[in-house]
């Protein structure tokens, strides 16, 4: 239910925290060894080849041009920890199947919570009233897809028992509590989701994939002198339980304590038009507002994007290269097979400054005449594929970030963002600064807290006139990227970067 | 009422109980939804699903877990709820948690909120495409030549909730929802692709507004964000349009609930019964409103609802606290979240108001900021319309307002006469003074 084509991203994990019931499930039914990943549906809930065949059938009956049916079983669990005690609990489970059938760019769309025939062939018949003409067939033939694993697993995550999530939550605490005699409230969490697909298309192809994701997260609530300030970290990603170690619990809670104790010493800046340095990692957030979705293939076709005449042309300086990839190793965007059934890949969006590609699913290549490149993505069974980024990251210039920041005689320094939203068809961005620093002569100063920072896009990526050689990718495990009503998660990176000029919303 | 959702509820308590929990609360949801949206004189996406969801909450030797599931077989519920007892076991004993002490309850009021209406309901597709298509057409006559893309929909549902703990609270609750949309992108000069949208929310179909206003209306606002740029930086008066208003509310909501305040993750411990805005600013949370979106007649908690005044004339009067967070707190609790925020509207219109304060600005949406509930900070971007000797003269874009809520909520000179109705917060516009807007 989408008011308009407004698209927002969240980072923090307390986010997630906010709504009703997340994820504690832990399933005897879902001992599976490392080989036995195929064949889960059919395995489970009996559902066979001929069973997806007559759906597709059924899809196409009125003249789709094509027709996908994408399986889902999740299982989400999060425990949290308030007042020194982990004490809270909570999971989901869900389980369904979405069916779509496809006529030119338009899309009917069915799905049911039940995977018995009756139920399934129910949502196929809905799906197949987009068109209106006589029957098109799937094809006979089946082939199962084979797909790199860019997010292997040694245990499952639904294998893994609460006993020993609750010491990486009370460690953090712990530990948070022992860095500083000011911090005065703790709240920690550890969220994991694993989540299991299976797309089968009336092109005749069948992909099963296995979805990790989790992240340990802290927020630390300080006082100083009758001030209170609160701030937080998370990390995590597409791991292994085995990613979460003592040293993680450290870094998160070293991160957290640090980033609230600075900002009792946090100055206002000026308002107005400045200069701006991003550093490194998160900040891609800055990449994922201000061009990532004017590069979703839709908004172009549909002629809504800033960007829908410009491939091929110079859109940033020669240093400036971005990339949308499904395939880092264990980052929150990266999928092995995108929503509709295409291979987990690379796509260079902009090429040495020249825009060189959208980001496309299938309804969108088709229309282009181009290979989907593997943007096809949903939030659930619940939703149809739109043209989505995965890790979206700038390559690394030639100049250190010192260089960066030293070029600046006045202006401001950005180390976290929290959240951003973009104006497709006008290229006007923001994104909100939880913390950064003053650079006065080419130095960083004070620290600065909650500014928003305006932009429009493509102005923003010709201004970009720096670019440092220390692309850090964002590590946490709690980025969330709203579109149309659904969320995704993706990754952004960043090298940092200096942007000649943006409007940063101070009050003086 | 439902009696297969009831009797599925009390199931539940019995099947838990059984495996061992003290106590338990079950809440069952079901919909069922229509949703289609055209462009280009034709359906771009049509969908149509059932669905429905149980959320049970254990209690267990004072210890809590919540767990939700779709998979609603008898067989397949009965592991998933041993599983969950067994689960709630591992964690740590929280003294404050239990259900509700069962005089909380109350009686719920004997009133018809007006939620539900057979002719959502009732509505074919026929109709359904008949809406849809009148919005576009309208949308892109007014829009004419300048029209990138519109795109027009609507999403209708029927949905019902029961809610039952094993201390002995039920409640039930039905209704409906008509959501009708336009969004335009239009071409304005240069590149400029303004994009501009309205839409109406109703749960009685016959307080949807003529159709062929959103269509209109949608365009209008599209072809209003013309010409936007950002003016230099300077201190102005602000007039935030009704609709967007929660948009800045939200954040300081927030900061009023239980969590926020034992937490102390809010501006606003330590001040209830103290002076936190204007005279002008009193919020008024109401669950009595016939055929609102926020109406209900009891909270998540199984409190009977009640009207409450939470801040008046300036003085914060109350938190919204649950049971759990009032145990915490040592204090009686009120509600955990809010139903419906009014805000008692004026007497003038936003046209007179303008032409009262000569310049300012008037703010019809806001792109990208946030705020921090702890000091009651916030920043964000606005767009809008400069307005000079009372008139309307320029779009502005790229431009931002920032504050502390204290200070800012001191500012609150006046009210509009024009709640926003389509919306659970029925906020009229509020007119601020003497706000630094950020921009050249």
């Amino acid at each position: 239910m989408s008011i308009s084509r407004r698209s927002f991203l969240k980072t923090t994990a307390t986010a997630m925290a906010g709504s009703a019931a997340i994820p504690i499930i832990n399933n005897r039914l879902f001992k599976l060894k490392g080989a036995d990943m195929q064949n889960y549906f059919e395995r489970e809930f009996g559902i066979s080849e001929a069973l997806c065949q007559k759906a597709l059938q059924v899809a196409l009956s009125r003249g789709g041009d094509f027709a996908d049916l994408y399986f889902e079983h999740t299982i989400s669990n999060y425990v949290i920890l308030e007042d020194g005690k982990v004490n809270r609990a909570y999971s989901e489970v869900s389980l369904g199947v979405g069916i779509r059938t496809v006529k030119g760019d338009q899309v009917g769309y069915g799905f049911t919570q039940e995977l018995e025939k009756e139920s399934i062939l129910a949502a196929a018949s809905t799906s197949a009233t987009i068109a209106n003409a006589s029957n098109n067939n799937p094809n006979k033939e089946i082939i199962k897809l084979k797909l790199e694993n860019y997010y292997p697993l040694k245990r499952l995550l639904t294998e893994i028992p609460l006993e020993s999530k609750l010491p990486l939550v009370q460690g953090v605490n712990d530990k948070c509590f022992s860095l500083s005699p000011l911090v005065k409230k703790v709240n920690a969490g550890f969220a994991d989701e694993q989540k299991r697909i299976m797309i089968v298309t009336s092109d005749g192809v069948l992909v099963e994939d296995l979805l990790p994701r989790s992240y340990l997260y802290v927020t630390v609530l300080a006082e100083k002198n009758g001030r209170r300030e609160r701030s937080g970290w998370n990390i995590g990603g597409r791991r292994d339980f085995s990613f979460y170690t003592g040293n993680i619990i450290n870094e998160i809670s070293q991160k957290a304590v640090d980033r609230v104790l600075v900002l009792f010493e946090a100055v206002q800046p000026p308002a107005g038009e400045i200069p701006v340095v991003l550093g490194p990692g998160v900040t891609g957030i800055l990449l994922h507002e201000a061009v990532g979705h004017g590069l979703e293939a839709d908004f172009n076709r549909k002629k809504i994007s800033t960007y829908s005449d410009m491939i091929g042309k110079k859109v940033a300086e020669p240093e400036v290269t971005i990339i949308d990839d499904g395939t880092n190793p264990e980052l929150l965007g990266s999928i092995n097979v995108d929503d509709e059934g295409t291979p987990g890949q690379k796509t260079i969006l902009v090429d040495k400054g020249i825009l060189s590609s959208y980001m496309h699913d299938k309804i969108s290549a088709r229309f282009y005449k181009v290979k989907p490149t593997g943007n096809g993505r949903r939030e659930s069974y619940q939703h149809y594929v739109q043209p989505r980024m995965r890790n979206t990251y700038m390559l690394g210039g030639s100049a250190s970030p010192e260089e960066v920041i030293k070029s600046v005689e006045k202006g401001i320094y950005v180390e976290d963002v929290s959240n951003g939203q973009v104006k497709i068809g006008e290229g006007d961005f923001a994104f909100y600064v939880s913390q950064g620093k003053m650079i006065e002569n080419g130095k960083l100063t004070a620290p600065i807290k909650d500014i928003n920072i305006m932009g429009n896009g493509p102005k923003m990526l010709a201004n970009i006139t720096m670019v440092g050689n220390d692309l850090q990718m964002y590590q946490g495990g709690g980025g969330a990227c709203g579109k149309g009503g659904q969320s995704v998660p993706v990754g952004f990176g960043l090298p940092t970067v200096l942007v000649k000029s943006m409007t940063v919303g101070g009050v003086k | 009422m439902n009696n297969k959702l009831l009797e599925l509820a009390e199931w539940t308590i019995k099947t838990a109980k059984n495996a061992g929990a003290d106590d338990c609360r079950v809440t069952i949801n079901g919909e069922r939804f229509v949703e289609i949206s055209y462009r280009e004189r034709k359906p771009e996406n049509i969908k149509e699903a059932s669905t429905k969801s149980l959320y049970i909450e254990i209690f267990k030797n004072g210890k809590y877990s919540g767990q939700t599931t779709s998979d609603l077989r008898k067989e397949a519920l009965s592991n998933f709820i041993s599983n969950a007892v067994r689960m709630t076991d591992l964690l740590a004993k929280d003294p404050y948690r239990s259900l509700p002490d069962k005089k909380y309850y109350g009686s719920i009021e004997n009133i018809d909120l007006e939620l539900y209406d057979e002719k959502i309901k009732s509505i074919n597709p026929e109709d359904r495409h008949k809406l849809v298509q009148t919005i576009e057409d309208a949308c892109l006559s007014v829009g004419g030549s300048k029209v990138i893309s519109v795109e027009a929909g609507t999403y209708d549902s029927s949905f019902e909730m029961v809610m039952m703990t094993s201390n002995g609270f039920s409640g039930y609750q039905n209704g409906t929802v008509l959501y009708a949309y336009a969004g335009m992108t239009a071409r304005d000069e240069g590149d400029r692709r303004p994009n501009g949208y309205d839409y109406a929310l109703v749960m009685k179909k016959s307080e949807l507004p003529n159709p062929i206003d959103i269509g209109r209306n949608a365009a209008k606002r599209t072809l209003d964000l013309f010409g936007g740029k950002k003016i230099s930086s300077q201190k102005l008066p602000i007039i935030i349009e009704n609709r967007v208003v929660p948009r800045i509310l939200n954040g300081f909501i927030s900061a009023m609930y239980g969590r926020s305040i034992q937490q102390k993750q809010s501006f606003l411990v330590d001040k209830k019964n103290q002076r936190i805005g204007s005279e002008k600013f009193t919020l008024i949370d109401d669950p009595f409103i016939k055929g609102s979106q926020g109406s209900k007649l009891f909270d998540n908690d199984g409190f009977a609802s009640k009207k409450r005044i939470m801040i008046e004339n300036g003085i914060l009067k109350e938190y919204y606290i649950d049971w759990y967070y009032s145990r915490k707190m040592n204090c009686e609790p009120t509600t955990g979240s809010p139903s419906n925020i009014i805000i008692p509207k004026g007497n003038r219109s936003i046209e007179e108001i303008m032409r009262d304060l000569g310049k300012g600005i008037l703010i019809t949406d806001f792109i990208g900021g946030n705020s921090n509930s702890t000091t009651g900070d916030f920043s964000v971007g606005i767009i809008g319309k400069l307005f000079e000797k009372g008139e309307l003269t320029q779009s502005i874009s790229e431009m931002n307002i920032a504050g502390n809520y204290l200070e800012f909520c001191q500012k609150l000179i006046e009210v509009g006469n024009d709640p926003f109705i389509y919306s659970s917060q029925k906020t009229p516009s509020l007119v601020f003074n003497d706000v630094m807007v950020s921009g050249v």
